[in-house]
């Protein structure tokens, strides 16, 4: 390669690093830096300047709840590792604190306010029903076989806890896998991935990792229509 | 893994924890770089509340995709940063109605560096960064312009050189004349 050809390259590795070779640019820069010992040397020491530009912007403190908010969806998505899917209890049914606030809201719940019931999509099965409850809007989409829970106005959960959704069929109560985490405009969803025979669609607070059964307060209570 | 074990771990032996899912060895990662992180994300979009979505979008990813984290190209406070910036920059142009920009991958610029070269605190990396605005003051205000314009605004440099009225050729030289320059300075005893 003559000193032209490389002198090319060369002007091109700054615009690369600073991203700003067009698609195309870069790829064929990549191809070269892949053959060009020179060029790879040249990028390598200019890279500390590169990486230095984040370093030199004024520093901001990040919001509290950012720490909150990341970290519970982070302890969310590590949850399905840490244990079983499912697990089937009674134990909160003898829990009068959550019994009573469940019954509460189940009546809270049919005497709210329908926001409105979608029967189905033609041919497809689905259906939707929407609530108020507690101040949240509470969204029960079935489609085959699963559904999706969806709440908007959601608060967050006071530190160091989580909300944790559950479903109750043939009087038993099985913890839907992944916890409920609203995002900073209060909107949070789930899967359940089967609906079959579900009676009642509910969410509690529970300490930080969820609990495997019901143990906290409960927000929400919805009965689902058969 | 406890917090307090991950605390006494580096940044290179936390990410293969990241990369099994460690809530605990995230969280130590998170309070390390997520001011430097914010910080970076603001300085780009210019709004808390964007900037705040930008750097949980750019942690999240970082959780999901820990394992592609590779420690013979660069730090890692160097590859979260620049996951930051392409977040970023990705908003801003989502934002303006353009495609985002897929050319610059999350650890494409990433050099040969060390894993042990690690910048060592939090004060360190303050006074480093109040010298490098002074670095980045010092430039020629023509290149500190299309460093500036392509680093943190995400054009391309023909699109700097439209903005600018400058023919393509000169963009691209200032850019390098410019980065030379901070180097320079750098290798004389900033870093």
């Amino acid at each position: 390669m003559t000193d032209s050809d490389h002198k090319r390259w060369s002007e091109d590795l700054a615009a690369y690093m600073l991203g700003a070779l067009e698609p195309g640019e870069a790829t064929e820069l990549e191809r070269h830096l892949g053959t060009c010992k020179r060029c790879r040397e040249e990028m390598r020491w200019l890279g500390p300047a590169v990486h230095s530009l984040p370093e030199s912007v004024e520093r901001q403190e990040p919001p509290k709840q950012l720490r909150q908010s990341l970290m519970a969806e982070v302890r969310a998505d590590a949850r399905p590792a840490e244990r079983p899917a499912r697990v089937r209890s009674r134990r909160w049914l003898l829990k009068p604190a959550v019994g009573f606030a469940v019954v509460a809201l189940l009546v809270a719940g049919v005497v709210g306010y329908e926001v409105g019931r979608d029967g189905g999509e033609a041919g497809g099965g689905a259906s939707t029903v929407v609530r108020e409850i507690n101040g949240m809007t509470v969204k029960m989409i079935q489609e085959g076989e699963g559904g999706r829970l969806e709440l908007a106005g959601v608060p967050q959960p006071p530190e160091d806890k989580v909300f944790e959704a559950w479903v109750e069929r043939d009087g038993e109560v099985e913890a839907v896998p992944a916890l409920i985490v609203p995002d900073r405009h209060g909107h949070a969803e789930t899967t359940i991935a089967d609906m079959e025979g579900v009676e009642t669609v509910m969410v509690t607070v529970e300490p930080r990792g969820g609990s495997e059964t019901p143990t906290g307060k409960t927000v929400m209570a919805m009965e689902v229509p058969q | 893994m406890r917090r307090e074990k991950a605390e006494r771990l580096a940044d290179e032996e936390l990410m293969p924890l990241v990369g099994r899912k460690d809530p605990e060895a995230f969280e130590v990662l998170y309070d390390r770089h997520g001011g430097a992180a914010y910080s970076l994300a603001y300085r780009i979009v210019g709004d808390r509340a964007a900037a705040e979505e930008v750097t949980q979008e750019a942690f999240i990813s970082v959780w999901r995709s820990g394992a592609r984290f590779d420690s013979t190209r660069g730090s890692v406070r160097s590859w979260l940063l620049s996951v930051v910036r392409n977040r970023a920059i990705d908003f801003l142009r989502s934002r303006a109605g353009k495609a985002p920009k897929l050319d610059f991958d999350d650890d494409s610029a990433l050099e040969q560096r060390p894993a042990t070269e690690r910048t060592e605190d939090e004060a360190l990396r303050r006074e480093t960064a109040a010298e490098l605005r002074g670095a980045l003051a010092e430039l020629p205000g023509e290149q500190s312009k299309v460093i500036e314009l392509a680093y943190f605004g995400g054009f391309s440099h023909s699109e700097i050189a439209r903005i600018l009225g400058l023919p393509m050729g000169t963009v691209k030289g200032r850019m390098r004349l410019g980065l030379e320059k901070i180097r320079g300075q750098l290798a004389e005893g900033l870093a």
